[in-house]
Parts: structure tokens; sequence; C-alpha cells
């Protein structure tokens, strides 16, 4: 982390504990933490737009180190529509052989729990649901750019979902938790930037739930959030049945600026579901690993090399050209990435069709997304090798301008 | 925009007897003795949330940690009509709340006590009289005295309505 942002302490107790696991799964890359006891089923906490796995480190701390619960908090994968994200999702519980699972989400991580929960209504057994909302329309029309968010640089993107967080004098906590999210934003890639604005305009609404609404409950923050409070209502609205756990602040990250409320009411949530915490089985370093790396430091590394490369040169950014740090230790990436190679050899012939083809392909399956992927970096390649001429004919043109009116 | 903003009041009841939802005990588990139910209450052409907090007697509250009582807008104090000793218990209930919750005008902090269970027995098992609860909430700063009783449902509006209206009291324009 280069910023003047210093992590907090428990935070870096949490990193000490807490080893980060990141798996290959099909084309997408999991980056998530799973700690708690294995025999109970699991919550899964989704960020937002602007968050990462880490943004939950102190319900990690809280429900799975102490109280006894097994918690899962996951990174957005890069994919490009709800369909997507629904398959996606449902491999990762797979992989991690996970069958049913507690939901909680916040913003956007929220709006995914739902659209997971409408698709697949028998692994879910409950929504905590946090500032969040049914539909993307207000998002697509307030975001005309939303066609070419995957051509848009990443400082562009950066500072797009940045300028979503408040600005503005907040009480010390609040402070804290924008910090903290920031520090994350600047951690993510430009793919995984752009996958998680395109989410947020790709046109789709939840559609009614088979989960009973005595399984739900809405955590909002009632100071303010980003999401407009019309969309909450709106939310609020379609689950009448479901128990409101208002907190009177927090902001838009309660789970960073409210720890204990949020902690408390996850808990009473879990109870009034059914779902018994195991407080002799918290462990205090496990020993296990899903297919994680071998270590945090690793893990660190690898996201600090991944940031360098994102920073130097953006074209090169794309899943082909960088084989995934962890695939060595996972048994089952090599077959996929394999398949994937093929994928993009193929796509490579056909890339004079795709690019006719590039409006409508975010929307397609998983060939034609890596096939997007590859696409974009040819894009990319182009602009900025062209832009050096652009430049230079700008140059020569005021230049000339000038000389011009020097004449006159 | 902020027009349509929820007023949202976290209310807190402590006392030996738990008030709001006695079924809440046999569900409590070790971990958390507490729970909360919500309640809209409409006054003056604005709906209120109300966020009741109950700890149905079961726990020293000191135990359920800072969330249990952050931003709390106003502590109602239970007694049960028929324990002496649930009365007795009253003042220190009313200090432990002050020194855990330190709101910041603790003088003026809105308390309301609730007599409960007014009902049984048709009044006769009755050990704390009306005037033994109005003298001690006079002296405590004029708190206002309700007789109630949950399972009728008597007064029980009233209570809250004043709760709200207490606690609006408390912190008047306030951005919630």
């Amino acid at each position: 982390m280069k910023s003047v942002f210093s992590a907090p302490g428990d935070y870096i107790y949490f990193k000490s504990q807490v080893p980060l696991h990141r798996i290959p799964i099909g084309t997408k890359q999991w980056r998530y933490y799973d700690f708690g006891p294995k025999v109970v089923t699991p919550l899964i906490c989704l960020p937002g737009t602007a968050g990462t796995a880490d943004v939950y480190y102190k319900q990690i701390m809280c429900l799975s180190m102490k109280v006894g619960y097994r918690v899962i908090s996951v990174d957005i994968p890069c994919v490009w529509n709800h369909q997507e994200w629904i398959q996606s999702f449902e491999k990762f519980l797979d992989a991690i052989d996970v069958h049913h699972i507690h939901l909680y989400g916040t913003s956007l991580g929220g709006f995914l729990a739902q659209l997971f929960a409408q698709h697949r209504p028998r692994r879910v057994k409950s929504l905590i649901l946090s500032n969040t909302f049914l539909e993307t329309r207000s998002f697509a029309a307030a975001m005309p750019w939303a066609p070419f968010v995957s051509w848009t640089p990443s400082f562009l993107l950066k500072r797009y979902v940045l300028t979503g967080i408040r600005d503005g004098p907040h009480e010390p906590f609040i402070a804290d938790s924008v910090d903290f999210v920031v520090s994350q934003v600047e951690t993510l890639s430009r793919d995984e930037l752009a996958s998680r604005l395109t989410l947020t305009v790709d046109s789709a609404s939840v559609k009614p739930l088979l989960l009973s609404e005595s399984f739900i409950t809405i955590m909002d923050t009632n100071d303010y959030s980003a999401i407009p409070q019309q969309l909450k209502d709106q939310l609020s609205e379609r689950y009448p049945g479901a128990r409101r756990a208002y907190l009177k602040t927090g902001g838009d990250f309660p789970f960073l600026s409210r720890p204990d409320e949020v902690n408390l009411h996850l808990q009473l949530h879990l109870r009034r579901v059914g779902l018994e915490a195991q407080p002799e089985l918290v462990q205090s370093i496990p020993k296990d690993g899903t297919g994680g790396g071998p270590s945090k430091e690793n893990d660190k590394e690898d996201r600090d090399d991944e940031q360098k490369d994102n920073g130097g040169n953006p074209e090169s950014n794309s899943e082909e050209s960088q084989p995934s740090p962890s695939a060595p230790e996972s048994s089952e990436s090599h077959g996929l990435d394999e398949q994937l190679l093929s994928n993009a050899e193929i796509h490579f012939i056909d890339q004079k069709d795709s690019i006719i083809l590039k409006p409508s392909a975010m929307s397609m399956n998983q060939h034609s997304a890596a096939a997007g992927i590859l696409l974009r970096s040819t894009w990319e390649f182009f602009i900025f090798s062209l832009l050096p001429l652009y430049v230079d004919s700008l140059y020569i043109y005021s230049n000339n301008a000038w000389k011009l009116r020097q004449l006159v | 925009m902020a027009s349509r903003r929820r007023m949202l009041l976290k209310v807190i009841i402590l006392g030996d007897s738990g008030y709001v939802n006695r079924k809440f005990s046999n569900q409590y588990k070790a971990t958390i003795g507490a729970d909360f139910l919500t309640k809209e209450v409409q006054f003056d052409d604005r709906l209120f949330t109300l966020q009741i907090w109950d700890t149905a007697g079961q726990e020293r509250f000191q135990s359920l940690g800072v969330a249990f009582y952050r931003g709390a807008d106003c502590c109602v104090l239970v007694h049960d009509v028929n324990v002496m000793k649930s009365f007795d218990n009253l003042n220190n209930w009313r200090e432990e709340f002050l020194i855990q919750a330190s709101p910041s005008d603790p003088e003026n902090f809105p308390f309301v006590v609730l007599g409960n269970k007014v009902d049984v027995d048709g009044g006769n098992s009755r050990v704390v009289s009306e005037k033994k609860a109005k003298a001690w909430c006079a002296s405590k700063g004029n708190i206002p005295y309700f007789e109630t009783s949950a399972k009728e449902g008597f007064n029980v509006d009233a209570a809250f309505e004043c709760i709200a209206r207490n606690a609006l009291k408390n912190e008047p324009e306030e951005e919630m």
C-alpha cells in the first residue's frame, strides 16, 4: 500500500490469523476468506462495488473467531452480467464444498445475493440485506457512459467509484471506515472495477423470492448511504414481513464503522433463522485450507505484483497473459487453464467477427467473455499505440496555429 | 429528499420483568440475552419507527456490550406491580443505564416507567401501589408513569406514543 493510510491494528492482527484464499474456478479468480467451524452452515458476505473480501474482517473476527460461526467473505469476481454471476457463484460454492448458505449482502452485494436467492432458492437459507436495491435501472440512467465501461482506463474507474463515497466531515468511526474502503479500492484492478460497474448497470431486477420473508433481515443505515432512500424503501416494501434491523447511523460501511451493532444484528438474525454457533469449535489458527495460498504473505505479494502490472502497462492486464499465481497449488486449475487458452486461440482467429459483435458480447456466455477480454486488450493496445500519434499531431497543429497567428 | 427519511427511535427496556414479548425468553440462547422488535407509531402526521430492545430481565446488561444501548433515545424501566423487589430494583437499573449508556445529558435523559401486569389476578396480588410508583417517578425528575398489561395491550400504545414524544423532545431537529 503506497497511500498514507495505515492499516488499523485489528486488521493487522486479522491478517496474521486468517489466511486469504485464492482459487481459480472456471475462468474466474476467486479471492476469499473462510474462517470458523466447517460444520456450521456458512454466512457468506458479499461486498458492494467499492468493497473487497477484507471489508468484513470485523465480522470474521467476531463471529468466526469468538462466537463460533463460519463466515466466508468474497471478492465479487470479474463477471460481466447477472447470469454469469449466478453461475460463477454456484461453481464457487461447489468448489469449496458448501451447499446451503446464509447471505449477507451490502449495496451491490445485496442485489447479487437476492438474484442468487431467486435463481437458486434451495441453496439460500436466509438473507441479510443492507443498503441495497431491487433493480439497476436508475444506476444505468445515472451512468450514460456505461457501454464504455470496459474501455475506460483504470484511474477514471477508480475516480468514479471513489466519488460515489460520500465526502465530507464524518465522525471518526465513519471516517475510518471510509479510509479503509478507499484503501481497498486502490487494490482493485481495472477489470474488477469495470466488472462491478457493469453489474450495477446491467439491466436486471429481482423477482419475488421463494424464501419466506421471516428469513430476511433488512439492515439499512438511517443516516445516509450511496443507495438512494427511494430504492431502499422499494426493497422494504417488497419484503413487508422481513425483520427491520435499522441502524441509526453508520453511513455506507456500517460493518466497519458500527461493527458491534452489525455483529449483534447478524447474530440475532442467525439465531432467529435457527443457525447455532459452535463456540467449542472456535479455532485460533487454522491448519487447513480449502485450496488457498500457503501463506498470506505470498498472497499479498501476488496482489502487489498485480497492482504494479496494472499501473505500468494496463494493456497487458488480461487473464490470458497472466497465469494465475496460485494455479500450481490447485489441482483443478490446469485443465481449466488449458481450456481457457484454447478458447482464447479460437477467438483470436475469429477476431474480425468479434469486433463487429463486441457491443452485445458482454451479455453472452463465458466464451465470448473471454473473447471480450482479449478484444479489449487489443483495443487498448491500439488506443495506446495511437495515442502518441494523436498527441504529436495535436502538438504540430497547435504549433502551426501559433506560428500562423504570429504571421498574422 | 430528507423528508422521506424515517424517524428511527431506539428504545431500551430494562427491568426484572421482561416486557415486550415474553416468548423471547424461551428463544434465548447463552450467547445474547436480548432481542428487539420494531413498531411503527404515528403522531403529529409523522411516522416513527421504534426499535425496542428488551433483555427479558435475563441478564445484567453490562455483558451485552455497547451495541445494545448505543444511541438509545429512551429507556423504559419496567417493574411487575405484583413483585416488590422488581420495584426496588428500578433505581439500580436506572443508574446502571446512565453509567453504561453515558448519555450526554443524564439529568434530562428521557425515561419512562411502566408498572406491568396490573391485570394479574384481578389486581388482588398487587403490592406496588400507583401512588408509590408515581412518588418515585416524581423524585427522579418527573418520569412519566404508565400502568400496563402486555397481555391485554392496555395502555401500551399510550406508553409508546409518550416514548416517541419524549425522545423527540430530547433531540428536536437533529438530523437522523
